[in-house]
């Protein structure tokens, strides 16, 4: 069993999410950084899309309540164990008793804790990914207090460590590989260009449902009304006031601005690392590029991960 | 039925978005969505399929699915989508608190349209409409246009709390809001049912496809609903 002692800004439990119900309105959800979220439950050995808790820019305080070995990744937030340093990427034991906290998220944004077994949460359309929109998944729908308990199952750990290389780089500057939207011609001839040279800023309206970003002014050609039409984590929307948004893993399952850019699968698992003033780069990527990227990753980390894949 | 002319184009590197060329409503292109994404949700290589107002967006994992099969997939669906009868539905009915409290930009059509309170009821609960699709959150139900004289634009600023079976109209659309949230649509009334309710056993009272009526009740009627 696992204590919420201090919620910090945000924690939440998230699995893989819910695939295949963005027609009736349900986004994906799951862990905003996948590929952190699932070297967490690597290196306690479950597999890799077992519940865990994704803790947000750090504050977060957790009391143990029986001896377990855990696992942290993600975000660099400076964890401590009753106020011992603890690695980032890296599996440790505690005891019944012992409080691990993560102080604030020098870089990147969301730090995931893994505990052997998982964590319970109530299912949903086969996940417990929480989605605070709608209340769903998680303890009864929403965000984790301080006096909360998880039940975790009783489950034989089996710690890893992440052999070299396969270590994600943290950064507080995301380049995310990108493809034109199908909007993308529509822009001014100047934001075609701005999009893929100057970095954009996260702005203070950065959560898991997008991120408002600052930068060159993106803006359509001609004044237009669109007619709503769907949307994916990772487009670009482009409102009429010329500041983007970036539409993230809990994200509207449509929208009605023109879609300017769409970040490519293999880089999706990045944007759950942008927190407000995180600096954000495009680079354009070529669509046949991109199904190479895709497949290697997978390929590399499907080899150390059973199952996964981006 | 004839095929519509469309377009298929990449939607970043694990999408492609079918793009019917018009702006407004076109019984024959939903039709014609509904149809193909029928046929697709058939087949299982698929992770999302949603269909739009002039669109349908096909997501799958290009390393798994080759973007040349699933662009053949589509194309045939689209093909086969030409000779698509429409099944009869059955006609959902959603009864509506019109006005009051419920409907507070019942005013607002009543001005642009030059219409009693008593008209715009029975223009807007006259028609049969078809859910053409669903979200941006899980309920909200996007409908097929509303007659003509209630066509009204957004709110400039959104509300920033919509209440939970709010129904509305933005310029020729008329919708239902699933859950509470913030939103710009002109509200007229309120539906007593929740179109979204994840404790139900089927949560989706609604899904794209569906044919719906709304029928206008009284203030009373509405809470012994509830």
């Amino acid at each position: 069993m696992i204590e919420i002692r201090q919620p910090g800004t945000r924690v939440t439990i998230q699995d893989a999410g819910r695939p295949g119900y963005r027609h009736l309105g349900i986004p994906k959800s799951g862990a905003a950084d996948k590929l952190s979220f699932a070297l967490a439950n690597f290196m306690v050995g479950n597999p890799w899309n077992t519940p865990a808790l994704e803790c947000v820019l750090g504050g977060q305080h957790f009391k143990f309540h029986k001896d377990l070995t855990v696992a942290i990744a993600g975000a660099e937030m400076w964890a401590q164990v009753n106020g011992q340093n603890v690695e980032n990427f890296s599996s440790f034991k505690v005891r019944a008793g012992d409080i691990l906290t993560f102080s604030f998220a020098r870089i990147g944004c969301r730090a995931y804790l893994a505990l052997p077994g998982g964590v319970e949460g109530s299912e949903f359309l086969g996940s417990v990914s929480t989605y605070l929109q709608a209340g769903l998944g998680g303890l009864q729908g929403r965000a984790l207090q301080a006096r909360d308990t998880l039940k975790s199952p009783d489950v034989k750990p089996q710690a890893r460590t992440i052999p070299k290389g396969y270590k994600p780089l943290m950064s507080n500057h995301v380049v995310l590989r990108a493809v034109e939207g199908p909007e993308f011609y529509d822009l001014s001839l100047d934001s075609q260009r701005h999009l893929f040279v100057n970095p954009f800023r996260a702005t203070q309206n950065t959560n898991r449902m997008g991120a408002r970003l600052k930068g060159n002014l993106v803006q359509p050609k001609v004044a237009h009304s669109m007619t709503s039409s769907p949307l994916l984590p990772g487009t670009l929307q482009c409102p009429p006031d010329g500041q983007p948004i970036l539409a993230m893993a809990d994200g509207h399952c449509t929208g009605g601005y023109y879609r300017g850019l769409q970040v490519i699968r293999a880089d999706l698992w990045q944007m759950g690392q942008i927190k407000p003033g995180t600096r954000i780069s495009f680079r354009r990527s070529i669509g046949e590029d991109a199904h190479e990227v895709l497949s290697r990753r997978n390929v590399f980390y499907g080899s150390l991960m059973e199952g996964f894949s981006f | 039925m004839s095929t519509k002319a469309y377009e298929i184009i990449p939607f970043g590197d694990s999408g492609y978005l079918v793009k019917f060329p018009i702006d407004t409503y076109s019984d024959v292109v939903t039709q014609q969505i509904h149809s193909v994404i029928g046929q697709l949700r058939a087949q299982s290589n698929w992770e999302e399929l949603v269909p739009g107002y002039n669109s349908l967006l096909a997501y799958f994992c290009p390393d798994k699915f080759s973007p040349a099969k699933a662009q053949s997939a589509l194309h045939q669906a689209l093909k086969l989508s030409a000779d698509h009868k429409p099944v009869d539905q059955k006609i959902i009915d959603i009864p509506v608190c019109y006005g009051g409290d419920f409907g507070p930009d019942m005013q607002a059509i009543e001005q642009s349209s030059g219409l009693s309170e008593a008209e715009i009821i029975s223009l807007h609960s006259q028609q049969i409409y078809t859910v053409c699709m669903m979200g941006f959150v899980p309920g909200f139900t996007f409908l097929s246009a509303a007659p003509e004289q209630l066509h009204h634009n957004r709110h400039e600023t959104p509300r920033t709390v919509v209440p939970a079976g709010s129904v509305g109209i933005a310029g020729w659309q008329t919708g239902i809001y699933g859950i509470e949230s913030p939103g710009g649509w002109q509200l007229i009334g309120r539906t007593p049912y929740a179109i979204f309710d994840p404790d139900r056993k089927n949560p989706f009272l609604l899904e794209a496809g569906n044919q719906v009526r709304f029928v206008s009740i009284s203030a009373r009627a509405f809470e012994t609903v509830k």
